[in-house]
């Protein structure tokens, strides 16, 4: 698009200084007492999390066992399943049962009937039982656009908490290329009736972590 | 009294008169409470959290014009747009200028507090553009033509039925009151908005300035499918809404979700940093972020209220205001609701027709208590009264009234006799049995309530009995 036209910036540039010129507004106090409780197992806090917040984590011991649980979830599935086009994924795919209808992040973005996806993520928090992805685990949309997800990850990839993730990511990691990055908690869900929790509003109704022991 | 605060009245008599709608209103504040504490018990020290995030958007607000640059220039790094407005007039334009063109029929829309401010919606509907409101609680408000009740639950006043009726009405095919289903239906009908939109718009919770990135918090995953499927994504904020770095969200992501509805964190806390990028899959070709300013910085000039512009919209002011709970949401006609909003729109709206939200308070200070960045809502509550008083806003009735008062309170004597006349009047009107009817004096307050017994003799009698001193 063309340059932006912005008349509006100096003035309000101005009159936020301005406005700032008396100085600041009385200083704050803040406290360095610990905001969340130390994590001593960060596994197992993750698992307890995801029971809490309806992520299905399903704990396996290497590759092969991690392929073998995926084949198994996507069986029954007739409709299109979109996966992240890696090498790991790839790998996982041959053994998946015959029949599937897989397309790959290579060949375009998931659509309207897009009935699962299948992806990497860039770490899991246990505080919290969530996954971080961003625009590199098979785009923008395919952590969020089909009612299952299924995220294969590694025991390596598994913060206490969110400040770990965020001091370890620095400011010029590939990471932060990433035009999005989403900590994602559990499926998608609304309590906008009467404060009743339904799950599957927009994105997945089922979200399930399939979590290798060991690295690819 | 201007039509506004006549207005106010007249729907906070009627909907405080509403047991329906209080009861409505009360189950839905009675779920909220027991979600936050539990929520709170996930923390090991709330205060020290609140004292955190007091302390960065204080950071943040007074250095707004480094940050913003900041901001700006990551943005514009990865090839988005920042359009800064300095009203909703300007605002509003570059987003209609913007979707004419590029030719835009469909706009897929997340909540957007800001965007129900400048009233963005209607302006767009107006070029012929279908404009869908995904968060459910909006699509439902939307459906029935009506603003957003609460900032984070727009549909907190409608029960199940009610729901049920109107996607009876206004989606064919749908008879149910099952939460479940209605929530199927309203997937179904927006799932073929989302992938077929031109434009999203969205809100945006915070602005990361050393990251370049906004954040978007929902539940539904509306944001994330509004902000990845169309290929334009239009991101509209405050220009307060800024924070200094990413590592603030570690506390500011946890303390928004449980503060707003109880949860550890909220389901989708998306980062967005730019259009697609050049090796990615998908995403909108064009990134757009607006900053409003629309007296904001006015605000920011009043350093005794500059803490207002820490908010972050968690709506929990509005959950434990008495007020709130006993006249709802679009009785105080106004974007913002509750004790932020009486606060907030004098400033956004102007002193005169707004100053009077500012009585519509018990000032029992449960708002200062309960918001997640300490903002001191009751005691700018009392501000924006001194504001009104000097500023000549307040009936002449008022300040003769108080000068009375204050005279009388000087007078010992004067207040006994007055005391006494006072009870003798009523005891006059009850034995006429005239009590609850035109002539009784008290009338605004019982006939909404039961009537106080009025007590054999006065409180500086019983006083001189019992300590034997006046």
């Amino acid at each position: 698009m063309e340059q932006t036209e912005n008349s509006g910036r100096e003035r309000i540039l101005h009159r936020i200084r301005a406005a700032l010129s008396g100085g600041p507004a009385h200083p704050v106090r803040e406290s360095d007492a610990e905001i969340f409780a130390q994590i001593p197992d960060p596994l197992e806090r993750f698992q307890s999390e995801c029971a809490t917040n309806h992520t299905e984590c399903i704990l396996t011991a290497n590759a092969t066992a991690t392929a073998k649980v995926v084949g198994e979830i996507l069986g029954p599935i007739s409709g299109e399943i979109f996966l992240q086009d890696a090498s790991e994924l790839r790998q996982a795919a041959t053994s998946f049962p015959t029949g599937l209808n897989l397309r790959w992040s290579s060949e375009g973005s998931p659509v309207e009937e897009t009935q699962a996806t299948v992806t990497l993520a860039e770490a899991l928090i246990a505080l919290t039982g969530s996954i971080f992805v961003s625009s590199a685990c098979g785009g923008r949309s395919a952590t969020v656009a089909a009612p299952l997800h299924i995220v294969v990850a590694h025991l390596a990839q598994l913060v206490p908490d969110l400040q770990t993730l965020f001091a370890a990511m620095g400011r010029d990691t590939a990471l932060l290329k990433n035009s999005m990055l989403c900590l994602t908690t559990g499926s998608s869900r609304t309590a906008d009736i009467e404060k009743i929790l339904v799950l599957g509003a927009h994105g997945p109704k089922r979200l399930v972590v399939v979590l290798q022991r060991d690295q690819p | 009294m201007t039509n506004a605060a006549s207005e106010f009245l007249r729907s906070a008599a009627a909907k405080s008169g509403d047991l329906r709608h209080r009861q409505i209103l009360r189950t839905s504040v009675d779920t909220y409470n027991t979600a936050v504490a539990r929520g709170k018990t996930r923390f090991v020290d709330w205060e020290a959290a609140r004292r955190r995030a007091q302390a960065i958007k204080w950071e943040a607000v007074n250095h707004l014009d480094n940050y913003l640059l900041q901001f700006e220039a990551r943005v514009k790094e990865r090839d988005g747009h920042v359009f800064w407005a300095e009203n909703g007039e300007q605002a509003r334009k570059y987003i209609l200028d913007l979707a004419t063109a590029r030719g835009v029929r469909t706009i897929v829309k997340s909540k957007s507090m800001v965007a129900e401010e400048i009233h963005l919606t209607t302006a767009l509907e107006q070029l012929g553009i279908r404009v869908w409101e995904t968060d459910l609680g909006e699509f439902i408000v939307q459906l029935r033509n009506e603003p957003p009740y609460h900032i984070v639950t727009p549909a907190m006043h409608l029960t199940r039925s009610d729901i049920a009726q109107l996607f009876k009405e206004k989606l064919g095919g749908v008879n149910t009151d099952d939460p479940e289903k209605l929530v199927a239906a309203a997937r179904a009908a927006l799932r073929r908005a989302f992938f077929s939109a031109e434009m999203g718009i969205s809100g945006v919770n915070f602005l990361v300035a050393d990251a370049g990135m906004i954040a978007i918090t929902t539940n539904e995953g509306n944001g994330r499918l509004g902000s990845s499927l169309p290929k334009i994504h239009v991101a509209l904020t405050g220009i307060e809404k800024v924070v200094p770095r990413l590592e603030d969200l570690a506390v500011l992501w946890p303390m928004l979700a449980t503060a707003g509805t109880g949860q550890a964190v909220t389901c989708y806390n998306t980062l967005v940093g730019g259009p697609r990028g050049k090796d990615e899959v998908d995403g909108p070709e064009e990134f757009h972020v607006v900053l409003l300013d629309n007296g904001r910085s006015e605000l920011l000039a009043d350093v005794e209220q500059r803490d207002v512009l820490h908010c972050i919209r968690c709506g929990a002011c509005l959950n434990v205001c008495p007020v709130y709970r006993s006249v709802g949401g679009h009785a105080y006609g106004t974007t913002y609701q509750g004790p932020i909003g009486s606060v907030l729109t004098p400033h956004l709206r102007g002193l005169h027709d707004f100053q009077h939200l500012s009585y519509a308070s018990s000032l029992c200070g449960a708002c200062t208590g309960v918001c997640p960045v300490r903002i001191d809502l009751h005691h700018h509550l009392l501000h924006n009264r001194r504001n009104a008083v000097k500023a000549g806003e307040r009936a002449w009735g008022e300040r003769f009234g108080f000068r009375a008062f204050r005279w009388t309170m000087l007078h010992p004597t004067w207040f006994a006799a007055l005391g006494w006349a006072g009870r003798l009047a009523l005891r006059t009107v009850n034995a006429l049995g005239l009590g609850g009817t035109k002539l009784d004096p008290l009338r605004p307050w019982t006939k909404e309530r039961a009537a106080p017994a009025i007590p054999a003799r006065s409180f500086r009698s019983l006083w001189k009995e019992r300590c034997g001193t006046n």
